[in-house]
């Protein structure tokens, strides 16, 4: 699972506050780091479609925020130092083994091979 | 009501599904071109999902886009991973992401999985939720009206033909069955030379030797079954798949050897299955044969509905106006004796994806709407709602 991935899924567990299932906190036990092709324009086009707080919050749980700001810089698009940094927290970084946490209920969602389960029982839903 | 349709879900969706996973990296399940079209032209730096997306065919498609592939199959799920996709395991009645964070979704093949219309608009509307305004949606499900075949009804189960007859055997015809062939029934005319005709009755040869067979059996029967069957579970997943060669070798041979699949011929197999031997054998079988034996679609006398009468269920499926009307459907889920790979489809009538979406999903606007092949296909489009 990597991190731009994470940063779509949220928890739906019955009783959940609007908005209260996201972001699922990382418990991970295995993390894998990736070298993955640079694509400029593309990373730049995806931040807006991110939650940044998130994202931030996510590599720092890993141990991978390295010096990506907290906040968004402006003028990002055509800062390339800065958008490599955002390429290797959202595209380089996987959380292959741990637990994906609800904020809210606490429940936990397994990965497994970087597969996680998001599945719900028919009580939760 | 709604957990019988859950638990049929289970039985004859999912089940299903995890035991044949391992065969879905055959060849003939290729990405069809609209939908790789589709794909292809969304904008760079996209966020695509792919609801219902099986073992990741359609995942590598666009590398300037991100997708997430999620399905209900675990084993399949896996397969996608292994090829390196970014997949996840989850429901598609409560799919694990916020709202409108897609650019585009697809759900190719999967609302007809849903076994009640209000589970169907619920798959269609929690999609929506996670598209964002402006994002575009495409759908394909099953059409009822098809080419090569007639359903009768709306639901349905439809075996899965584990592998097409192999068509890479030697080019010698086998005589001694080719002599059975010709001394048992003078209508089914073959061609003796022909290569292709070899590898079909090798195969039937093949067939025959997992001794599943009731001694009423003749060769002839059982190859015409054989391949009937083959071409028609093949004709459900693949007859747009444009690059089989073994759907369009298949034909050709059809022409080439004069094969009358006749209705004296089919009459005989339903006679047999009157008898009610058959049933007694089913047990006995290989799974290539229960699944030509349980269910045989023919236009007009389906032997499906004669092992329906036989267990006084109610055959008669009716789901159009009552908008949760599982309640006329079987009771009892169809069941092979070994519950194995009869997959349950709701399959759409000409327009009733549109109407479905029309009526029941104001937050997607359809823009286009067509048939591709066995499939009716929507692409919509997510717009505002605005509530009063």
């Amino acid at each position: 699972m990597k991190l731009l991935t994470h940063n779509m899924l949220t928890s739906h567990v019955r009783g959940v506050r609007p908005g209260g299932g996201f972001p699922l906190r990382i418990q991970a036990t295995e993390v894998k780091v990736n070298n993955v092709d640079f694509n400029q324009e593309f990373v730049a086009r995806m931040i807006p479609k991110v939650e940044w707080g998130a994202l931030v919050e996510a590599a720092e749980s890993l141990g991978h925020l390295s010096d990506l700001p907290h906040e968004l810089p402006p003028e990002y698009e055509n800062n390339e130092d800065f958008l490599r940094k955002v390429h290797h927290v959202l595209l380089e970084v996987e959380v292959m083994e741990g637990i994906l946490k609800c904020p809210d209920s606490g429940r936990e969602f397994p990965i497994t091979k970087g597969i996680p389960n998001m599945l719900l029982s028919e009580e939760e839903t | 009501m709604e957990k019988e349709a859950s638990q049929l879900e289970k039985d004859h969706v999912h089940s299903v599904y995890e035991k044949i996973a391992p065969h879905f990296h055959d060849a003939r399940y290729k990405a069809w071109p609209k939908v790789q079209q589709f794909l292809s032209d969304q904008d760079p730096g996209s966020l695509i999902a792919d609801i219902g997306c099986g073992n990741g065919k359609y995942l590598h498609i666009n590398s300037q886009t991100y997708k997430l592939g999620c399905d209900y199959c675990f084993p399949l799920v896996e397969s996608a991973r292994n090829d390196g996709h970014e997949v996840m395991v989850c429901h598609s009645l409560c799919l694990p992401y916020r709202n409108e964070c897609f650019d585009a979704v697809l759900s190719i093949a999967v609302i007809h999985h849903f076994s009640t219309k209000e589970r169907r608009v619920r798959a269609i509307k929690e999609m929506a939720r996670t598209l964002r305004v402006g994002g575009q949606m495409m759908i394909y499900v099953w059409a009822m009206e098809q080419k090569r075949r007639k359903f009768e009804k709306q639901d349905v189960f439809v075996p899965w033909n584990p592998s097409p007859p192999s068509w890479t055997l030697s080019n010698t015809c086998s005589r001694g069955i080719q002599k059975s062939i010709n001394q048992k029934d003078k209508r089914l005319a073959l061609d003796q030379h022909s290569p292709k005709l070899a590898g079909t009755l090798k195969v039937h040869r093949q067939a025959r030797s997992s001794s599943f067979v009731g001694e009423k059996e003749t060769t002839h029967n059982l190859f015409e079954k054989s391949l009937r069957w083959s071409l028609f579970s093949r004709s459900l997943d693949s007859i747009l798949d444009l690059s089989n060669q073994w759907h369009q070798r298949e034909l050709s041979t059809f022409s080439n050897g004069n094969i009358q699949l006749d209705e004296l011929n089919r009459g005989k197999l339903f006679e047999k299955i009157r008898q009610g031997g058959f049933i007694k054998h089913i047990s006995n079988l290989s799974l290539h044969v229960k699944q030509q034996l349980k269910i045989d679609y023919h236009p007009k006398q389906s032997a499906f509905h004669q092992l329906q009468n036989r267990r006084k269920t109610d055959s008669s499926l009716q789901d159009t106006n009552n908008y949760c009307s599982m309640a006329t459907w079987n009771k009892q889920p169809q069941r092979s004796p070994n519950g194995a790979c009869l997959r349950y489809y709701h399959v759409f009538k000409e327009g009733e994806l549109v109407e479905l979406i029309e009526h029941h999903v104001p937050e997607l606007h359809v823009i286009h709407s067509y048939f591709d092949h066995a499939n009716w296909c929507v692409i919509a489009e997510k717009i505002h709602v605005w509530k009063i």
